[in-house]
């Protein structure tokens, strides 16, 4: 039997892959989301994750970033 | 010379426990508000303009409209300030009259950023202090800044600064031919004083008869002569000003810097004599009455200190901006306290050598590490008529005779340090209390904790105190209660100015991306805390970056210097690449064979040091600089790195950069918060950092380590099975807390008593895991 699932590819590079791929393993967003690891740069996920999924990555990036013109107070 | 090695074995045996204490004063110092300061430092100084400006308008973007405040004025193109009501100035550094303007502000206020075009200064309670105690007046203050404004001055701000001066620098406390007096210019402030009964206790009365009334001693000063500093270098004229320029700012430029001079030409000034055991109560009777008493210190007239015979030798010539702080110090012929501020590398030496040549009364120099002893008294030598007679090293290592010399160098741990002494360095300190210093001279004042200096206060009796720094900057804001126990700050340069005049190297900043491999990148997801910092660390890309650059830099023939905070990364890092590295436990010895290897063996172009070579190390021949781990977002070890490869390179001018400073971080990871956090600092210099996120040619280098995933697998396993003290960055003793030192262990009650088979032998514990505990306040970065 064929089944059909909607996806959505994704190309990033490969540390950004392991992010991803911590995600899936721990959960953090509820439940499993990639359909298939393609190779080093390239993951096949599911759709309806998409939005999460973007609100997690801009969570890394603040997390890693430092307001410069931010007062020293 | 005395057998210095009796000493030296003592101390060192106690040194664990002296560690102990030291840490403990520290976590201490950072951990509770300090009541006692509050104290000590005067109702005015909490004052702040930053909060007049609630009233105006904001925009979407957060922008505040000023417009009614401030008036534009007609002219307003040839003038370079603008005023804004919060307290910050912004100044056009490409005005004609910038100078003008720059040296006023920089009395008046602090700087915050110095970019190349616009600056932007800050008016505080702390600057307007530190200007009125170099002699400016209040209605002066405010009348340059009205005509130097292209706006009218806001209100708020006339009433801030009127606020912040009226009471300060009114009254001085002087010390001349050795008897203490309270001086003023304004005979109603110092009735106002006396009417205070603590005051009136305080007051030595000479002859009695008189009593009843309050008489002053009123004198006439008579014109003093500056002190010169050495052989001036012939000032040239100031080349002829822009027309443009309004009359009104040139005159009373003018008329200000001739202030500053001969502030004191003949001027009547009232005084009354102070008992010499009450001078604790009345400087701080005063504060409270908001009339910080200005320690001045008469040194011409000081005829009880002998004088030592030192000058400064005539091939030692000043700096424009070296004179121009002196200056700001002994402005009235008298010698103020306070600090000084230059880059490193921009001679901040000389300065505190001409300091004492010009007080010419006991010098007592401090500074934080044997290493920079050395160094100081090598600069004696250097620019001084001083020989090995007069100047005397007092440290664990060395120690000459102190006895009648003319300048003792020590460290501020030796001072401050409370175990048992040798008997010998008893004496020393016996000594060294006794006497009446001329002048101190404190290195990197910005390391010390308040309660440490406090320390060496009560232990040394000196008239005038000079502070000397590079980055007045602390990251737990302690760094204004140093306004108040040495002086205002008197003098701070700006790096951009003096790095385009050649005084100090140009230097390209850049900040190097390399991205985590997935292996590592995996793990550093995977596992929490400590071991996170060593994966970043550790990078295999990271790893393969340094590699190159080294080598590129080494063909160009230029020094490398590579600093790692984290121990276990740095012997890792300098073993595979077969280099020479430094770090806490290394010994005196090889650290100096290294160092002599460094400057002159042209075999040995890359060191590696950890951050025991943060400051004073002194390397004017290294000029790459490359950061592999740093200490969480350190602003001023940032700094402290960058001024290694500040001094002035040979052939300067040749190219556009002489000096590179990189910063290797990973991507993706902590480290790229810490380095922003790190830069604000430089940034605010004005210095710029250039992101390169490819280093372009790498791929053409084949030999490079760690190229294929087996080898990068294997350096994973190391890496994941280091253990956690190896994680930890080092710690440099004097610096860190205890809590590192314990270790919890899982086992029964049992195994103490030696119930289990345990075989009980001794070893001496890891040098390095001694030294590895890291200071308390950055752990808190870490999460």
């Amino acid at each position: 039997m064929v089944n059909v699932m909607k996806g959505i590819l994704v190309k990033c590079d490969p540390a950004m892959k392991q992010f991803l791929l911590h995600l899936d393993e721990t959960l953090k967003l509820g439940r499993k989301f990639i359909i298939q690891d393609l190779d080093d740069s390239h993951l096949f996920i599911s759709s309806d994750i998409l939005e999460s999924l973007q609100t997690k990555i801009d969570d890394l990036m603040d997390q890693i970033s430092f307001p410069m013109n931010e007062k020293d107070k | 010379m005395a057998p210095p090695k009796r000493y030296g074995g003592k101390y060192e045996g106690k040194s664990k426990k002296r560690k102990k204490d030291d840490d403990d004063a520290w976590t201490y110092e950072e951990d509770d508000t300090n009541e006692t300061e509050g104290a000590a430092v005067p109702g005015a100084a909490g004052r702040n303009a930053e909060n007049n400006d609630q009233t105006a308008q904001e925009d979407e973007f957060g922008a505040k409209d000023y417009r009614n405040q401030m008036i534009l004025k007609t002219d307003n193109t040839s003038r370079p300030l603008w005023v804004a009501p919060n307290g910050h100035i912004f100044l056009e550094s490409f005005s004609p009259v910038y100078k003008h303007a720059h040296d006023f502000l920089i009395a008046i206020s602090e700087p915050v950023c110095r970019p190349e075009f616009i600056h932007e200064y800050k008016l505080t309670a702390y600057s307007l202090y530190a200007a009125v105690s170099v002699g400016l007046q209040t209605h002066d203050i405010i009348e340059y800044l009205k005509r130097l404004s292209k706006t009218s001055v806001p209100e708020g701000i006339q009433e801030f600064i009127k606020l912040c001066t009226l009471s300060y620098g009114k009254v001085k406390l002087v010390l001349k031919h050795n008897k203490y007096f309270v001086e003023s210019l304004h005979p109603d402030v110092l009735q106002k004083l006396l009417k205070d009964p603590v005051i009136q206790e305080c007051r030595l009365r000479r002859n009695i008869e008189n009593e009843g009334e309050e008489e002053f001693i009123t004198q006439v000063q008579e014109k003093k002569n500056l002190p010169s500093f050495g052989t001036k270098p012939g000032t040239s004229s100031e080349p002829a000003e822009n027309t443009t320029v309004p009359d009104d700012i040139t005159n009373f430029y003018d008329k200000i810097d001739n202030e500053e001079e001969e502030e004191e030409t003949s001027l009547k000034t009232v005084s009354f004599e102070v008992n010499q055991e009450k001078i604790e109560i009345i400087q701080k009777r005063c504060i409270e009455l908001e009339y910080p008493l200005l320690a001045e210190y008469d040194f011409r007239n000081d005829t009880v200190n002998p004088d030592i015979n030192i000058d400064l030798k005539p091939s030692a010539v000043l700096r424009p901006y070296q004179e121009k702080s002196l200056r700001k110090m002994f402005g009235n012929g008298r010698a103020r306290s306070g600090v000084i501020v230059l880059p490193c590398g921009a001679g901040k030496s000389l300065v505190g050598v001409t300091a004492c040549c010009t007080v010419r009364k006991r010098a007592l120099v401090l500074c934080n590490s044997g290493v920079s002893v050395e160094q100081w008294k090598q600069q004696f030598k250097m620019w001084s008529t001083a020989d090995d007679s007069m100047i005397c090293r007092f440290t664990s290592e060395a120690k000459d005779k102190p006895m009648g010399c003319g300048i003792l160098v020590t460290t501020y741990s030796m001072i401050t340090h409370t175990q048992k002494r040798s008997w010998e360095a008893e004496q020393t300190m016996k000594w060294l209390q006794e006497q009446e210093w001329g002048i101190m001279v404190l290195d990197e004042v910005h390391t010390i904790p308040a309660k440490m200096f406090r320390r060496v206060l009560t232990i040394v009796q000196s008239h005038c105190k000079l502070g000397l720094t590079a980055t007045l900057l602390r990251e737990d804001d302690k760094i204004a209660d140093l306004n108040f126990l040495i002086g205002p700050k008197l003098y701070e340069a700006n790096w951009l100015e003096l790095q385009k005049r050649g005084f100090i190297a140009r230097v390209q900043c850049a900040e190097v991306w390399c991205p985590m491999t997935p292996e590592f990148y995996r793990e550093y997801l995977i596992c929490k805390t400590s071991k996170r910092l060593l994966l970043y660390v550790m990078n295999p890309n990271k790893f393969r970056a340094t590699q190159y650059l080294i080598r590129y830099h080494e063909r160009r023939g230029d020094k490398t210097i590579v600093f790692s905070d984290n121990v276990f990364a740095l012997k890792h890092y300098a073993i595979k690449m077969n280099k020479p590295y430094i770090y806490g436990p290394t010994s005196q010895g090889e650290r100096i064979q290294i160092l002599q290897n460094f400057k002159f063996n042209p075999k040995v172009n890359t060191i590696f040091v950890s951050k025991v070579a943060d400051t004073s190390f002194d390397l004017p021949e290294a000029n790459v600089l490359i950061q592999i781990s740093s200490q969480g977002g350190s602003r001023r070890q940032e700094a402290q790195r960058l001024g290694r490869i500040l001094r002035a390179k040979k052939g300067a001018i040749a190219e556009e950069y002489n000096a590179f400073f990189y910063t290797l971080v990973s991507q993706d990871t902590m480290e790229m918060h810490y380095s922003r956090k790190r830069q604000r600092f430089l940034v605010n210099q004005g210095y710029s950092y250039k992101v390169i996120t490819k280093l372009a040619g790498m791929d053409e280098e084949s030999d490079l380590l760690y190229k294929t995933r087996d080898e990068q697998g294997q350096l994973l396993q190391q890496v994941l099975a280091a253990s956690d003290i190896d994680c930890e960055d080092e710690k440099i003793p004097g610096e860190g807390g205890i809590r590192a030192m314990i270790n919890r262990r899982v086992g029964g009650i049992g195994s103490l008593s030696g119930a289990d088979d345990t075989v009980y032998y001794e070893y001496k514990k890891n040098a390095a895991s001694s030294t590895a505990n890291k200071h308390p306040l950055f752990k808190k970065f870490r999460y």
